[in-house]
């Protein structure tokens, strides 16, 4: 059974947002106004946070892109109380929208805060209609939604795979972020499999997992910068 | 319409249902179809094409699902961008399917920008135009008829040109982007030729200003040299930033050295004594290659002062510090850093040329490339070439073409070294009424938005009576426009992108039509074609193409014919090709044009992948054939015009124009990697993420120090009111702890949420560089008022 996982490099990371808008893209994500945004309302599954110190011109910046971590112990599900959030046997946390009754006690339980509530739903001109992905759902007003790892491409992948005969492979599977980021930052794989490159790169000594003492066990690893 | 939770619970039964049609066949279900009587599974393609949204034309990928394009990721055979793409390109699709695209060709209808517009048909578009041309032709003017084009490299600008010289006008208006390092390398080497940087190959890149990583000619070439993903080790060069501003790049890059503003040219002399001083430069390079290094004796016979005895009398690392801010150690060190990583590549950016002796500073920090003989050598700066296409041949001339085009273009700069800010000079001299023009033609060009002078904007179109624009959108400019004939958008044309000057070796990207064509806009090739038969005689025989998707294939025949480069490949057929080629070889792949064709637009473009270094026309076309340090023909001038300089000693960027007492902020206007001109509509991906800043959204910002916030007593997401003797623009203050105290950063072609531009461009004290005719970017002082 794959344990899918992600390291990014914040020493290759150049802080471009290719990852943020090309998740958008791939997952439907609607765009909020301005007024909304202004009230933190926008929701970026994978978001470029960024960490500044010290003054000019000694000051230093690290880009770290925040996808949702696919904690092995989830806080979110712990506290949902309609099971809507749950992790599934390859270690994907997802959500099922139909499910959930919006309370948010998971964005709230949630340290990372990569849980985004709904409150309106999508809007979306007619013309804007033609650029949804058809593989993944749009969602209504009152959920919660979060990143997925793609996990709609994983589903495809195997079928793909299926068809020809053969075993899944590392490139058959890369979520949306991973396969546009252009300095090839974001790496996604098996993280218990020796033939991925996250096998090892999680085993880096630059290698490091957010908030970890919480006990949350993120599979989202970061390979700290070497200065 | 969203979906109700009823319909959601209903598509997830139905998605169920379908799993079991599928077969080998890529279908899938999407939640809103099923709804839909009638649904069946979407058939997915996915095609090669070109990004044509910023100079840099990377390799795309599309995923088109029942004709709609749904996603657009990077061409991994595009040796430029491998893959990769920046988040404009991926966002591409919000612009193909924007809500506030014209669907029709417009015709004014009452007074200008009045907002009164009757639709009409592509066919009465081009009549109407026709017409108008027609009648300047008649009367004897065709130099009454003028272009302002933006960035438009390849076909498109050639085919207008062509348009232009066989109508009889000369007036062929760039308003693009110039960061004046074309000048230089005039100067330096012979070579009219913006420099093309071997980043990929180089250990060093010391950046002075070039925001590599956001809004350069090209930032996956940055990128990609930057983590050389073809490389299985940590390769990729050291980046070394030097900037006033804390950019993305300077974050970003390995180390930043902060500047105080203007100073970087200052700095790079810095470097040279050191070099100099502690002999870490190439001498044998120096000697055999370049001339003034030393003291020599002039045209009229009087002795001058060479670049070293300039360097090693002003530029004395405690000076230079004073000056800088930058630490004598730390200047020591970066030029111990230069000769210890050679090759090592000095990146001249704006932020140096676009000053008021611009000039003279881009030749002091291209002199550091001279000084490492990184000129012409794997790793340096590099004269690279355009692809071989088949070129357009000479325009047929009339006898009315004839005499217009011997005319002189209006706005045509009075500087000596190059032609910078001719879009300006052109809006001034038309509006003083000194240059009767009757009509202009508008391609992705919106002064209104994009220009230092938008009031001089208004007057010009004022006084021109017939105003055509392309757009696709109705800009600011367009508004004013008497007939507009959108233009397809990227992902529905046929366009060439070749990539631009920056990368060492020709790659000639080719866009095609993703999606079927909107059936209200129209090529604005193809417009060009039917306007050239429309009108007739000269022109239709300088322009005899059906369509300009076969005026591309007429071209690529060029490529074929060559007998060298390749169509875009993977990584290992990327170095067979230059392998084979470094030996001289070169085999045939192709059985006739035709397949060659095929293959160059499935893949998405033409390359050559071959450098020759040991070509001497690619050093120094001087007529010494050496690198001039000390370019005569500048001497010349600089001589006579003393208010100018002096070169390599009046590199500092000061501020020249009116600075009120209160006006404290050094205002350093700066382009964003999410957009870049304000020539296109508002994507509501990227106003979600527009800069550095996670908590900035949708408003266009100012960035300032804490103590300048402090002092000012102003919050960090205060609106504020930018302010210039020259005007104001509101933006909100973001408190940044890298800004250099004393400066103000400002973003500019972004666009606050009701699509208002907010424009710091138009603040600027209006001075700029005697030698170029650029703007000066740096020069202009502000205060920040409350909103």
């Amino acid at each position: 059974m794959a344990r899918w996982g992600m390291v990014i490099d914040l020493d290759r990371c150049t802080g471009c947002a290719a990852c943020e808008v090309a998740c958008k893209s791939e997952n439907n994500i609607a765009p909020v106004s301005a007024g909304e945004a202004d009230m933190g309302r926008a929701t970026s599954w994978m978001k470029v946070m960024a960490q500044v110190e010290g003054e000019f011109p000694d000051t230093t910046m690290h880009f770290y892109p925040r996808p949702c971590m696919h904690c092995d112990n989830p806080p979110c599900i712990r506290v949902c109380p309609v099971q809507a959030t749950y992790i599934n046997d390859e270690g994907v946390v997802g959500q099922i929208y139909s499910r959930c009754i919006g309370c948010r006690y998971c964005a709230n339980a949630c340290p990372y805060m990569v849980k985004y509530f709904n409150w309106y739903g999508p809007e979306w001109a007619q013309s804007e209609r033609n650029h949804l992905n058809p593989d993944v759902s749009v969602r209504p007003a009152g959920v919660i939604e979060k990143c997925t790892f793609c996990h709609h491409r994983l589903q495809k992948a195997r079928e793909d795979a299926r068809a020809e005969e053969r075993e899944l492979r590392e490139e058959d599977y890369q979520p949306a972020c991973a396969d546009i980021c252009p300095t090839g930052a974001i790496v996604f794989g098996d993280l218990d499999d020796p033939s991925h490159r996250v096998y090892s790169l999680k085993e880096d000594p630059r290698a490091l997992r957010i908030m970890e003492d919480l006990g949350t066990q993120p599979k989202v690893y970061y390979l700290r910068p070497r200065e | 319409m969203s979906p109700s939770r009823r319909d959601f619970l209903w598509t997830m039964g139905a998605a169920a249902a379908t799993v079991a049609l599928k077969g080998t066949q890529d279908v899938f279900w999407s939640s809103e179809e099923l709804a839909d009587p009638g649904w069946a599974p979407g058939i997915e393609d996915r095609r090669n094409s070109a990004c044509l949204i910023c100079p840099s034309r990377c390799g795309i990928r599309s995923r088109q699902v029942d004709g709609r394009l749904v996603r657009i990721d990077g061409n991994p055979l595009h040796p430029l961008s491998r893959g990769g793409l920046c988040p404009r390109g991926v966002a591409g699709v919000q612009m193909l399917y924007h809500p506030e695209r014209l669907d029709a060709p417009l015709v004014r209808n009452g007074p200008r920008g009045s907002g009164q517009w009757e639709r009409v048909t592509r066919e009465q578009a081009i009549a109407r135009i026709a017409e108008r041309l027609g009648g300047l032709r008649e009367a004897g003017r065709p130099e009454a008829l003028a272009l302002l084009a933006g960035y438009s490299a390849g076909t498109m600008q050639d085919l207008w040109r062509q348009f232009l010289a066989s109508f009889g006008s000369p007036n062929y208006v760039a308003d693009e982007y110039d960061d004046g390092t074309e000048a230089v390398m005039a100067l330096m080497h012979g070579i009219p030729r913006r420099p093309s940087y071997d980043l990929d190959r180089a250990r060093l890149v010391l950046s002075f200003g070039a925001p590599l990583f956001e809004s350069w000619w090209s930032p996956l070439q940055a990128f990609v040299a930057f983590a050389n993903p073809d490389d299985e080790g940590d390769g990729g060069p050291r980046y070394i930033q030097v900037d006033t501003r804390f950019s993305r790049t300077a974050a970003r890059t390995h180390e930043w050295v902060g500047v105080r503003p203007g100073t970087h040219a200052v700095l790079a002399l810095g470097i040279a004594y050191v070099l100099i001083r502690d002999e870490l430069f190439d001498a044998g390079f120096v000697a055999r290659h370049v001339a003034g290094f030393e003291d020599f004796v002039d045209e009229q016979g009087q002795p001058r002062e060479g670049y070293r005895s300039l360097v090693m009398r002003n530029y004395r690392t405690e000076e230079v510090s004073a000056i800088t801010g930058v630490p004598v150690a730390r200047i020591t060190a970066l030029a111990r850093a230069i000769a210890a990583n050679r090759p090592a590549v000095a990146v001249c950016g704006t932020d140096v040329t676009l000053a008021p002796n611009g000039l003279l500073a881009g030749l002091a920090v291209h002199s550091i490339n001279v000084l490492m003989g990184s000129v012409n050598r794997p790793g340096g700066v590099l004269f690279g070439e355009d692809a071989p296409i088949t070129a357009l041949g000479s325009p047929v001339l009339d006898e009315i073409a004839r005499q217009g085009v011997s005319r002189q273009p209006i706005g045509v700069s009075p500087s000596p070294f190059a032609s910078g800010g001719q879009a300006l000079r052109f809006a001034e001299i038309v509006a003083r009424s000194e240059a009767p023009v009757d009509t202009l033609l508008l391609y992705y060009a919106n002064p209104i938005a994009s220009s230092t002078h938008p009031s001089v904007w208004r007057e010009t179109l004022d006084k021109i009576p017939f105003l055509v624009s392309f757009s696709p959108f109705l800009d600011e400019t367009s508004e004013y426009a008497d007939v507009i004939l959108p233009d397809l958008l990227p992902y529905e044309r046929w366009q060439d992108a070749p990539a631009p000057v920056s990368y060492p070796y020709p790659v000639w990207g080719v866009a095609r039509p993703l999606v079927e064509p909107h059936e209200g806009a129209t090529h604005t090739g193809d417009a060009v074609l039917a306007l050239a038969r429309s009108l007739g005689g000269s022109l239709a025989e300088s322009l005899p193409y059906e369509s300009f998707e076969g005026l591309l294939e007429e071209r690529a025949k060029g490529l074929y014919a060559v007998r060298r480069g390749m169509t875009l490949g993977g990584h290992f057929e990327r170095t067979h090709h230059r392998q084979m080629e470094e030996r001289g070889w070169w085999l045939p792949e192709h059985t006739g044009f035709e397949a060659f064709w095929e293959e160059l637009v499935e893949r998405g473009g033409w390359t050559d992948l071959f450098y020759d270094h040991t070509d001497p026309h690619r050093l120094a076309r001087t007529d010494s054939g050496r690198i001039e340090l000390m370019p005569a023909a500048l001497l010349r001038v600089l001589d006579q015009a003393e208010s100018v300089g002096a070169l390599y000693l009046d590199i500092e960027s000061e501020a020249t124009g009116e600075r009120p007492e209160d006006h404290e902020l050094r205002l350093l206007p700066y382009r964003v990697s999410t957009l870049a001109s304000g020539t296109l509509a508002l994507e509501r991906w990227l106003a979600e993420q527009p800069g550095i800043f996670p908590d900035v959204l949708w408003h266009p910002w100012i960035e300032v120090a804490p103590e300048t916030a402090g002092t000012l007593g102003l919050g960090d997401g205060t609106d504020v009111w930018v302010v210039s003797p020259r005007g104001r623009y509101r933006a909100r203050l973001k408190v940044s702890p890298g800004t250099a105290p004393e400066t103000a950063c400002a973003p500019y072609g972004l666009r606050h949420p009701d699509g208002q531009i907010a424009n710091p461009l138009q603040l600027l004290d209006g001075s700029s560089d005697p030698l170029t005719g650029l703007p000066s970017w740096s020069s202009t002082f502000i205060r920040l008022e409350r909103a």
